[in-house]
């Protein structure tokens, strides 16, 4: 009867702790976890948390000063709307690339690490695996950005900072856009492998050209302008300076702001649904290949 | 019959050899990746063409005029690829020496590499020898390339003495990214360091500006570090944007200095932190 009694205790103790395989509070449960794990693996790591704050604010630092190498006053001139300008583009720019490495290349080290396999052998939600990385990259990439900002208009004056709640609506629909397009790369990395390195090099160095985060579009020779046209993070990124600095005359400069608007709204809602079906798909293939567990 | 072993001091020739080996063996590795070695032709282009862009748009019509008052120049496009293409020799410097010992061992390679009687000077030297063919090929064409799709012509003012500036630097250079390759040993966690460490530098070495507009303690520090140095000799040779000494032998003559001090410096610092890692069981762990 004990033996009877502790038995029944323990499994009614397993009911209750267990956590249920399916629906949304497993969904939510394994998310909770995943997320925690990130951030574990990142505050173990100090010095690159200090080192990412410290490059960040430098880019922007000698991107300005370069900048006001052109005005007539130089440095003493100071420049709210160039800073804007590279601030806000940099914003953008930061976010894109955080989410081409921290989704799309941390595929890449579950693979080397021989932890990719297990993943997919648990039940755990895949989108919830995905998703993590990305509240991460919020989390990080959105302090830098703060910190950066601050640390601008101490240095060369107040930045242009006009429109706030539309700017953030812009940003969301941006960033939901990217992380698809993380989502996407994640797919390709599956894909290519170690090339996934290169290429997220490329991409990044593509979006600094093309998308012009760092400088207006009209520097941009016309065939050059042509590509930024096709891209929609280009009207993400002008959409976003021009609505952050008050529209300022000549901004946007890709197209009116109503057609911006459509064209980055359209971005951020479609395309995560897209990135994550190319994700499962390639994921699938690999499945079926046995590459998962191969690099 | 016993056989006694008798260890000898390998001689310069083997040495020599030894080094030239390491650098081959890099060239090689190095050669299976071509998308790697274009990417580093186009990092420092684009890299520069981003104040380019942005100084065109913000300046005008005036751009050139205005970029004079401030630098010396109104060749602004000359101006930043130098800047950015010394930049990519000494960042490079940085990920292929600082990087060395960490990546030795990250591959499990360095408790073997210190059981050869070859020492770490060295084998230190042949990738120091490496990462120099290799940045400098990859700055040469960059520049070439980046005054092609720019509209400027790169063959202007006193090549000769540029290229003076750029090999006396490059062996403080070296130096100094060694002395950092100690920090790397002791702290570790060498992707964040040196990340961070070529972005200290571009700002000091003054990569699209002359440090001349730098808080005069920032500037100290920008003086006592070669590349800036290195940066500026290439720009006033080139460009014509002053020396800091007023004439091209007195920089040159800084250079030296930099050169006679920092490698027996930074090989004595080294050699320390090399051996209190060595006792304390630190070499093949990561």
């Amino acid at each position: 009867m004990r033996e009877l009694g502790n038995f029944k205790m323990n499994n009614s103790t397993i009911r209750e702790t267990a956590v249920p395989h399916h629906g949304l509070l497993a969904t939510m449960s394994a998310f909770a976890a995943m997320v925690r794990k990130e951030f574990t693996i990142m505050l173990r790591y100090p010095i690159e948390f200090v080192a990412s704050f410290g490059q960040v604010f430098l880019i922007i630092v000698i991107l300005t000063l370069a900048a006001s190498m052109f005005a007539p006053g130089g440095v003493q001139a100071g420049g709210g709307q160039t800073s804007g300008l590279v601030v806000y583009g940099f914003i953008l720019f930061i976010f894109l690339s955080d989410t081409l490495w921290s989704i799309g290349f941390n595929v890449r080290r579950e693979q080397k690490q021989g932890t990719l396999e297990q993943l997919y052998l648990s039940p755990a939600s895949k989108f919830a695996s995905l998703a993590a990385r990305v509240t991460l990259t919020l989390f990080w990439t959105g302090l830098l950005s703060i910190g950066a900002m601050v640390l601008m208009s101490m240095m060369f004056g107040r930045l242009p900072f006009e429109n706030g709640p539309l700017g953030l609506f812009i940003l969301t629909m941006a960033l939901s856009g990217t992380f698809g397009t993380g989502f996407a790369f994640a797919a390709l990395t599956l894909r290519v492998k170690e090339t996934g390195q290169t290429l997220a090099n490329l991409f990044q160095f593509a979006f600094m050209v093309f998308c012009a985060p760092f400088f207006p579009f009209a520097a941009l020779p016309g065939f050059l302008q042509f590509i930024s046209r096709l891209i929609p993070l280009s009207y993400a990124v002008d959409a976003f300076r021009s609505t952050m600095m008050g529209y300022p005359p000549g901004y946007p400069e890709l197209a009116p702001i109503g057609v911006e608007l459509v064209i980055v709204t359209l971005f951020g809602l479609l395309m995560p649904p897209l990135g994550f079906w190319l994700y499962r798909r390639e994921e699938n293939r690999a499945r079926r290949l046995g590459h998962l567990s191969e690099y | 019959m016993t056989t006694t072993a008798f260890y000898t001091p390998p001689t310069l020739s083997q040495k020599l050899a030894a080094l030239l080996a390491e650098t081959r063996l890099r060239l090689i590795n190095v050669s299976r990746y071509p998308g790697q070695l274009g990417l580093e032709v186009i990092i420092p282009i684009v890299f520069a063409g981003m104040p380019i862009l942005l100084g065109r748009a913000t300046g005008g019509a005036d751009a050139a005029a205005n970029f004079a008052l401030n630098t010396g120049t109104t060749n602004y496009v000359a101006y930043m690829l130098i800047g950015s293409n010394v930049f990519s020799i000494v960042s490079m410097a940085f990920w292929l020496l600082a990087n060395w010992v960490r990546f030795e061992q990250e591959t499990g390679t360095l408790e073997a590499v210190y059981l050869t009687p070859t020492s770490t000077l060295t084998l230190a030297a042949g990738v120091s020898l490496y990462s120099a063919v290799r940045g400098i090929s990859a700055a040469l064409i960059a520049y070439f390339l980046g005054c092609l799709i720019f509209g400027v012509n790169p063959l202007q003012g006193d090549v000769l003495l540029a290229l003076l500036f750029i090999f006396v630097g490059l062996i403080p250079l070296y130096a100094f990214t060694f002395l950092f390759g100690a920090l790397v040993l002791k702290v570790k966690e060498s992707n964040a360091l040196i990340g961070l460490m070529q972005w200290v530098i571009s700002f000091l070495m003054g990569i699209f500006f002359p440090v001349a507009i730098l808080p005069p303690m920032v500037r100290f520090f920008a003086l006592i570090f070669p590349p800036t140095w290195m940066t500026n000799g290439v720009r006033s040779a080139l460009l014509g944007v002053g020396f800091f000494f007023g004439e091209w032998y007195l920089d040159m003559a800084v250079l030296w200095t930099f050169l006679l001090f920092t490698p027996l410096f930074s090989a004595w610092v080294f050699r320390r932190v090399e051996n209190s890692v060595r006792r304390n069981e630190g070499i093949g762990q990561f």
